[in-house]
């Protein structure tokens, strides 16, 4: 016998979320969302009250990524949905599951221009996987559950439901229907498996090109596995870090811009491209025209559209990375080549012997990498620090390392790592930042003292936009406009009044002792590490520039 | 002076009669570099599913935009009728 009840729309939001398994949300109440935050009163869901809806909306975005899940945020009408547009936009450009509710002035208001009233169903149309407006309270649950579907399926995104207020005060019966199931749009061609094996059997330099896809497709394994077997020296992209594991043996690092030397030589003279999970993004390509010039492209992807958009495939493998790349795995010879990218690996390996007194980040970054527990979830900002924590820390899984890649959204950081340690309370969670970045979000602070979240701040401070000011110096004559932070809050000052211990250091002789100090701290910590402002990333590919041609100093 | 080709197709659609279903094809349209020429849009009101004829010239291949309108998740198929298939040399 199908059971049935009665209760309000706001009441059946909840029903509904805690029927996809979801027990945290982040959101903050207003005019148009108070029926909602009504139910809320009697829910056992659990709310996070973040200080801005973009705070809220990071929030679920890191949660999403270092759990696995679905992360959920709740926004009220008008300036409220619209300060959730930063943090969609940032998850349909890295593919992340986010179901995002906003309340709406009531159905017979909306079209009048009324108070706290946006069309945010139509300004979500470019910054969502898909987005719903609820009119008819009968709609609600089965647009709920396809929400949640639509965030999951096939390449995950975002997804809006916005949900007039009237909307949400109704009451409807709950059907408790089993869950709609979209139908499966995604006609897949048949797979080039076979054109694929032949491409990799004549493979002289093959390259294993790892993606972002690899974490989300849950096929860490199978891709290691892969890696192992062939013994394909592989390269990664900032996303898919944390795919392969550091300590393998033919695995160059990162690729692209600020890639490491070994790997983008490597990617330049390889004869065969296997792509996993990655879509040849122009920061990774540099000058397309003039990437891997030499090599047949096997492409393995979940999004149809992926495949030939930026570069033709020779064989093109879409669907499940999970099922479809073991199918490749076959051992290969191609010891020449191995030993020859090992050894220019080691030879172009980073070095940390930065002269001096002052603190080099990348050294710093090092140590917190190498002292920092087993299973640490890493977040950054957008920006220098970004870069050297990608080129300088290890990560063992993609959920380690979470980083607005596609969106380079300065003011990720900090609201991602509390999502991220609310979903892992019981693993480390360090936000990496800058000192443009942090005050993007910062009264974030505020939801870390509120919950007593012991999310860890590594502050990378040269009181300047590190990477615009490094750009201005290299291709704009040196004229620094508007990237001067020299009047930045004293930040320990800052974190203290949020209750949060802080510390500032600025020479190499306290490193060792404050990281160990701030990974022992039970509760939140805020390190203030003040670099020189004229440290610069290497290597860099200049823009339209081929990636074999970087620059490595000045 | 760059001569650049401009191809004009015309594009079949297939979609689910949902809100803005409308509005998500123009705007990837937009979005991924192609120009509208004409559009007519018909309802089935029997099975709820709009056909939608749109003429487009670009110089980018059509698979791409062929690509990006089927992954919306009202669209039922996205068809290029090769008998309007056109192209024209332009300077830049």
């Amino acid at each position: 016998m199908t059971k049935s009840k009665t209760l309000t729309g706001g009441a059946l939001l909840f029903e509904v979320l805690q029927e996809h398994g979801v027990q945290h949300v982040f959101g903050y109440p207003g005019g148009a969302i108070m029926p909602i935050y009504d139910a809320l009163y009697d829910s056992e869901v659990k709310h996070y009250l973040c200080r801005h809806e973009q705070g809220a909306a990071f929030s679920a975005v890191g949660y999403a990524r270092a759990a696995g899940k679905v992360g959920v945020c709740l926004a009220t009408s008008g300036p409220g949905a619209t300060n959730l547009i930063t943090g969609l936009a940032d998850a349909l450009a890295d593919s992340i599951p986010v179901v995002a509710i906003t309340g709406q002035v009531p159905t017979a208001a909306m079209g009048s221009d009324a108070f706290q009233e946006i069309d945010i169903f139509g300004l979500s149309l470019a910054c969502t996987k898909h987005s719903f407006q609820v009119t008819d309270i009968n709609d609600l649950e089965k647009v709920l559950h396809q929400a949640f579907e639509i965030a999951l399926e096939g390449r995950h995104g975002p997804v809006l439901v916005d949900i007039p207020k009237d909307i949400q005060l109704a009451e409807v019966t709950q059907r408790l229907d089993k869950l709609s199931h979209l139908r499966n749009k995604v006609k897949l061609p048949l797979a080039d498996i076979s054109k694929a094996l032949d491409l990799l059997s004549h493979a002289k330099q093959p390259i294993l090109y790892v993606g972002g896809g690899v974490g989300m497709a849950n096929a860490v394994e199978e891709v290691r596995n892969f890696a192992e077997k062939t013994g394909m020296p592989s390269v990664s992209t900032l996303k898919g870090l944390g795919a392969i594991n550091p300590d393998n043996e033919n695995y160059l690092g990162m690729l692209g811009m600020h890639g490491t030397k070994a790997a983008n030589i490597a990617v330049q003279e390889s004869d065969l491209l296997v792509v996993v999970g990655a879509r040849f993004d122009d920061r990774v390509t540099g000058k397309l025209d003039e990437f891997a010039p030499n090599a047949r492209v096997i492409h393995f992807d979940i999004d149809t559209a992926e495949i030939n958009k930026r570069r033709d495939a020779d064989a093109a493998i879409l669907g499940d990375l999970k099922g479809n790349l073991p199918l490749l795995a076959t051992t290969l010879d191609i010891s020449d080549w191995q030993q020859k990218l090992r050894k220019m690996s080691i030879d172009f390996s980073w070095r940390y012997d930065h002269p001096g007194e002052n603190i080099f980040a990348p050294a710093l970054l090092k140590t917190v990498s190498n002292f920092m527990p087993n299973n640490t979830c890493i977040t950054t900002d957008v920006g220098q620090h970004q870069m050297w924590a990608a080129q300088h820390m290890d990560f063992d899984d993609p959920s380690n390392f979470l980083t607005s890649g596609g969106m380079g959204t300065m003011g990720f950081g900090l609201p991602a790592a509390i999502g991220a340690q609310i979903s892992r309370p019981h693993d480390t969670v360090i936000a990496v930042s800058g000192d443009g970045s942090i005050m993007m979000n910062v009264q974030e602070l505020a939801t870390i003292k509120r919950y007593q979240i012991p999310v860890k701040v590594v502050l990378i401070d040269n009181a300047k936009l590190g990477m615009v000011r490094q750009w201005q110096d290299l291709f704009f004559d040196g004229r620094l406009s508007e990237t001067d932070l020299s009047d930045n809050p004293d930040f320990v000052m800052l974190a203290t009044a949020f209750d949060i211990k802080a510390k500032q250091i600025s020479k190499k002789s306290e490193i060792d002792a404050a990281v160990k100090e701030m990974l022992d701290h039970d509760g939140p910590y805020f390190l203030q590490v003040k670099i020189d402002a004229s440290e610069n990333v290497w290597p860099l590919v200049p823009p339209n520039t081929a990636n074999d041609k970087m620059m490595e100093s000045v | 002076m760059n001569h650049m080709t401009l191809n004009k197709y015309q594009l079949i659609i297939m979609a689910d009669d949902k809100q803005v279903v409308l509005e998500r094809i123009l705007q990837v349209t937009r979005y991924r570099g192609f120009l509208i020429n004409g559009i007519n849009a018909e309802v089935n009101t029997g099975n709820n599913v709009a056909t939608i004829t749109m003429s487009v010239s670009s110089e980018r291949p059509i698979a791409l935009l062929v690509d990006q309108i089927n992954k919306l998740i009202d669209i039922k198929s996205v068809k290029v009728d090769n008998r309007a298939v056109q192209t024209q040399q332009y300077s830049a």
